[in-house]
């Protein structure tokens, strides 16, 4: 994912003198070949988030593309009110690129991870907010997130999950890739988004051969109309976020699913809670109770409910 | 254009027709506005948007009133955005909003603009045009951090077309700055940032004139600060260095002496 995301840069940067890469310290080997390739369009301006949004603004106003990189515990998190106030409310075209989001940085601790991000970012007028899933997204991400020329935050989980894609997808903005085909009369329904699409896929494939999975690239702006017949067709949903289950990607599709088209909709995600251990991000995943094994019993509790 | 009593008369009549605050904070801004659009901020076709414009960043938004009167003077705000003030739809706000011509930023939250500020500088540098960015920040304000994340920026790069002018008129919204978070010299720290930096009376169109002049024809290749000690309140004795006057609104009694004050120039 991480290559894709580095390819995708360079490939739009060299295309486009106005792209400029801001990062706040971070992004060391990631970005050896934009340094190498686009010296010139690279500013590291230091461990000074605020400050880097600001000026990203800025340099927006006067002509530049800018695209912000930060671990997503700080871009977005620590600098919501500049994202807020600098960016978006002009619509500027700036590019919030949020790495290691969920529980990444698993032996880290809290500082360093991020479960409220989609959340905050996504009350937010006039800001996008795209989750890939594997690195075919994070390219079609990349492309929409450049041709969008408006103020985008992309998320980046976990990256090396694999690929749910053969290829890179043919896609409208906002739509949902149906990444697994079912059978009608089952009628469940999987929607999930970034890292945690290639769990849905696995407790599918495994556990629910006849259910529908859905990839959520664009968690905001999202085809309302795409997820409504998604919601009317379907005896139950269940979405899959490694993000708080508050404001998040269940949080969109319920909204719009009690307004449009009522269904039970179980919300797999972070309980409302921070992490109290220390460990690899398996482990992480355990304590939320986000492994596999752990939803599919869920899921199990809610079906035998429905 | 741009007469400081003139300015300061339009400052009060809105806030009046509004009944609005900040009317301390936009008085001691006066002169500094006023000798950067006469004298110093160049807008080609009297455009506020052109493109190779200067950059005025008013990150102390609360003095908005100051920079709207003088936006009145450009002929870009009618009069009937003034009586109107605060009245129900209108468009001016009572914090600096980009949507209004003229304003780059919207500020209000403190410790933006002056970032933003350092971004179009520093957008102007890797042009390689001759575009100057001032940004207005005030004493208060720059208890944020942001500040100072972004002077370190300024400096590294050598932004030599970045100016920060500081409203140094020692009060905040609590209480004097010494009181609430003392700054020491505001023109060390500048210059211990890596800024070339200057201190004159603020209400002095001259010296403000004459600085602005030295600090952007200064040979250094390092961003400019310019110290500006102004008085909150400035032109009307019963406000001048009364912090209340951050928060209290006109009366018809208030508003009339105020008036007699400015047009006649009673010190």
């Amino acid at each position: 994912m991480r290559d894709a995301f580095s390819e995708a840069l360079v490939r739009l940067a060299k295309a486009d003198p106005n792209i400029l890469l801001l990062t706040g310290d971070h992004g060391y080997a990631l970005f050896d070949d934009f340094r190498s390739e686009c010296p010139k369009q690279y500013i590291n301006a230091g461990i000074a988030e605020q400050n880097m949004v600001g000026m990203a603004a800025g340099l927006a106003r006067a002509g530049f593309r800018p695209f912000v990189y930060g671990l997503s515990a700080f871009i977005p998190i620590r600098v919501v009110e500049q994202i807020k106030l600098d960016v978006a409310h002009d619509k500027l075209p700036v590019i919030f690129i949020g790495d290691g989001a969920g529980f990444v940085y698993s032996h880290l601790g809290t500082s360093h991870q991020s479960t409220e991000d989609i959340a905050c970012t996504r009350a937010i007028p006039n800001l996008s907010v795209y989750s890939p899933g594997d690195r075919f997204e994070v390219t079609v991400c990349m492309e929409m997130a450049y041709q969008s020329k408006s103020s985008v935050y992309l998320r980046m989980g976990k990256s090396d999950r694999g690929d749910v894609h053969a290829s890179k997808p043919q896609v409208n903005y906002g739509d949902l890739f149906q990444v697994k085909s079912g059978s009608m009369a089952e009628n469940l329904a999987f929607i999930a988004t970034g890292s945690m699409l290639c769990t849905a896929m696995e407790i599918a494939t495994e556990a629910y051969p006849d259910a529908t999975v859905w990839s959520v690239p664009f968690i905001k702006p999202i085809n309302a109309e795409q997820v409504t017949d998604i919601c009317r067709h379907a005896r139950a949903i269940v979405t899959i976020e490694e993000h708080s289950v508050l404001g998040g990607l269940g949080s969109t599709i319920a909204e719009l699913s009690s307004e449009f088209a009522p269904v039970r909709i179980f919300r797999v995600g972070v309980r409302d809670r921070f992490s109290r251990y220390c460990g690899s991000y398996e482990y992480l995943l355990k304590e939320h109770g986000l492994d596999v094994e752990a939803i599919k019993q869920q899921i199990h509790g809610f079906l035998i409910g429905n | 254009m741009f007469n400081a009593k003139t300015l300061r008369k339009t400052v009060l009549e809105m806030a009046y027709a509004g009944s609005t605050v900040h009317i301390g904070c936009a008085f001691s801004i006066i002169e500094l506005l006023a000798v950067l659009y006469r004298k110093h901020l160049r807008y080609p076709g009297n455009d506020p948007l052109a493109a190779n414009r200067d950059y005025l960043v008013l990150s102390k938004g609360h003095g908005v009133m100051a920079q709207y009167a003088c936006l009145r003077e450009l002929g870009w705000l009618k009069d009937d955005a003034f009586s109107g003030y605060f009245s129900d739809g209108s468009e001016l706000k009572g914090l600096s909003d980009s949507l209004v011509n003229g304003l780059e930023v919207t500020s209000g939250s403190l410790g933006h603009g002056f970032s933003v500020g350092v971004g179009l500088a520093m957008g102007a540098k890797l042009r390689g045009t001759d575009q100057k960015t001032y940004a207005l920040v005030g004493d208060g304000e720059i208890n944020e951090g942001p500040i100072w994340e972004g002077a370190l920026f300024a400096a590294h790069h050598d932004l030599e077309n970045f100016m920060v002018i500081v409203d140094e008129n020692g009060f905040q919204a609590m209480g004097s700055t010494d009181e609430v978070l003392k700054l020491g010299s505001v023109q060390s720290k500048f210059e211990s940032f890596g800024f070339v930096a200057m201190t004159i009376d603020g209400h002095d169109e001259t010296a403000i004139d004459d600085a602005i002049t030295n600090l952007t024809e200064s040979k250094s290749k390092s961003p400019k600060a310019l110290i500006a000690k102004t008085i909150k309140g400035k032109g009307v004795p019963f406000m001048e260095h009364d912090n209340i006057w951050h928060y209290t609104r006109l009366n018809a009694e208030t508003y009339a002496m105020a008036l007699r004050a400015i047009t006649e120039g009673i010190k």
